[in-house]
């Protein structure tokens, strides 16, 4: 597959994320997901293209997952995150069987066998157990949500947070504020919540070894650290967590490619355009 | 003469209520405020002007809500459920189910012909089916709580949600402003998807004919009617449904006296 390159681009609901790979990554881009998804993949394409030093008509197959999927114009084919993101740990991560991915608006548990999702369990009507959890517990604690991790580190006398519902929580923490808690123990005890919630969860699954945890939740230490004290066991991280979906939406674009050449098949491809569909030109 | 009272310290408001010879002399609702044993003295003491009365007056003062317990002058305490159903059993007689829609939490109950509760149901756990997701979305869409009602029954379009969550909600209507959807229907959308929440919890308990609805949520009419539209016949709706609770509190401070304990 020399000369072959592979852009996977995963729209999530906070964070839109894109790779260009031929045997290894060449590129990526991570960008905050805004309310106009088209032009936003557009715009990351291009800036993961300049950084690849590519053209895109020299892109081979483009793969599109997340919730936005759907709004990527020029993707030649839309994959689940799921699927996605089972490929994604396989090739990164080859000894995984569980996945816990911890995302902007939802948390997924994943369940693989031979690089393939053979189960799954989902969260995305609650926001509780999930990144706007804490997210809208750091916005009542005014502090940033890249800070949370660090910051539970130096807890001493974790705070109990016994609401579930998120709005309840932040009210919460700014109660046990004022009633003199540090702001490290509550932000522990927040850690703690939304570990509870989401290992009861992916619980459901039966969880076997190696676990892996993906997603923007992967990259707080507090939160990783109470992952692994509910699972018994310290979990795996790929180097970028974020970008899990996005390279195994790349792979699985390669699969296919390699694929149709073996049947002898030809793919569609869609323009490799990157201006945004307008009515009037 | 013989006056009672009964003071209902809720997470929103706080509510009082003095009777004599089984009739309301005066009432008060305010907000509550960080302050509950501060603000459990001032809605007395503005309702006791209202009456022309001083403290000493009352005979006895019996307490409820999530605050009751900062409520230093109240002889006794009681559970909302039972100041709720002995509210709405005066108001209504023949009214065997209430829903009451607070701040924090929707409370359906079913109550016998004397006014006691026989079963409820809370929605604790989740800010979904409570006053608390209205306030979330009139913050977001920057209009006053008591202004949702009237304003969502203006809804032309409907608007559907994808999500019960109050969190994902307030997102949700954020993306329909910005796609341009009108205010009156992101709020019928979101009184349907609130509306959806109570009902199930009163088909939980099973629904029996008088219905009312009480609790800051019942001032707002387009959930009112929301709620209608899933339910058999009209509820029943006082006029000041924020002081029912208060109400029985101080029927149950009426029936302590009349025992004379």
């Amino acid at each position: 597959m020399k000369g072959q390159y592979f852009a996977g681009v995963d729209i999530g609901s906070t964070m839109t994320k894109v790779v260009i790979m031929d045997e290894a990554t060449l590129a990526s881009v991570i960008g905050p997901t805004g309310p106009e998804h088209r032009k936003l993949a557009n715009r990351v394409m291009e800036e993961a293209l300049g950084r690849a030093k590519l053209a895109f008509d020299e892109i081979t197959y483009v793969v599109a997952t997340g919730y936005g999927r759907i709004n990527v114009p020029f993707a030649d084919r839309q994959i689940t995150e799921i699927s996605c993101h089972a490929r994604g740990i396989a090739h990164l991560l080859p000894e995984v069987r569980t996945v816990i991915d911890i995302g902007g608006q939802d948390s997924k548990g994943i369940k693989l066998r031979d690089g393939r999702a053979v189960d799954f369990v989902m969260n995305d009507k609650c926001a509780a157990g999930t990144g706007r959890f804490l997210e809208v517990a750091a916005e009542s604690l005014g502090v940033s949500l890249e800070e949370m991790g660090r910051l539970s580190l130096e807890a001493e006398n974790r705070v109990e947070i016994s609401s579930t519902c998120t709005v309840f929580a932040a009210q919460e923490v700014v109660a046990k504020l004022s009633e003199g808690a540090a702001l490290a123990d509550i932000i522990a005890g927040l850690h703690e919540a939304i570990a509870t919630r989401i290992y009861g969860m992916v619980r459901r699954l039966k969880i076997e070894r190696e676990v892996a945890l993906t997603g923007g939740g992967a990259k707080n230490i507090g939160l990783v650290k109470a992952l692994e004290a509910r699972l018994g066991f310290p979990a795996l991280l790929p180097p970028e967590p974020l970008l899990t979906g996005a390279i195994g939406a790349a792979l699985l674009g390669r699969d296919i490619v390699k694929e149709a050449e073996e049947k002898g098949e030809k793919l569609k491809i869609s323009p490799r355009r990157l201006t945004e569909a307008t009515l009037f030109t | 003469m013989i006056y009672v009272a009964g003071i209902d310290i809720g997470s929103a408001f706080s509510k009082s209520v003095i009777m004599a010879e089984n009739k309301i002399i005066a009432h008060r609702v305010k907000p509550s405020g960080g302050n509950y044993k501060l603000t459990a003295e001032q809605v007395m003491e503005e309702a006791l002007a209202e009456a022309k009365l001083t403290l000493k007056d009352i005979a006895c003062t019996v307490a409820t809500g999530y605050g009751a317990a900062n409520v230093s002058f109240a002889q006794r305490t009681a559970s909302d459920i039972s100041c709720l159903a002995r509210g709405v059993h005066y108001l209504y007689p023949d009214a065997r189910t209430a829903i009451d829609i607070g701040g924090q939490f929707t409370r359906v109950l079913k109550l016998d012909g004397r006014g006691r509760a026989i079963s409820f149901l809370l929605s604790e756990k989740c800010a979904a089916g409570s006053g608390r997701f209205l306030q979330v979305i009139a913050r977001v869409l920057q209009i006053d709580l008591e202004d949702i009602g009237e304003l969502s029954l203006r809804s032309k379009k409907r608007v559907d949600f994808s999500t019960g969550c109050a969190v994902f909600a307030e997102s949700e209507a954020v993306s329909r402003i910005g796609e341009g959807a009108a205010k009156e229907d992101i709020l019928a959308g979101l009184h349907r998807t609130l509306a959806a929440k109570i009902q199930a919890m009163v088909s939980r308990l099973g629904i029996e004919p008088g219905c009312a609805v009480v609790g800051g949520g019942a001032k707002d009419i387009g959930l009112v009617r929301s709620i209608e539209a899933g339910l058999d016949g009209r509820l029943l709706v006082p006029d000041e449904p924020q002081i029912v609770a208060a109400l029985g509190a101080a029927l149950l401070a009426g029936e302590k006296v009349s025992k004379g304990d």
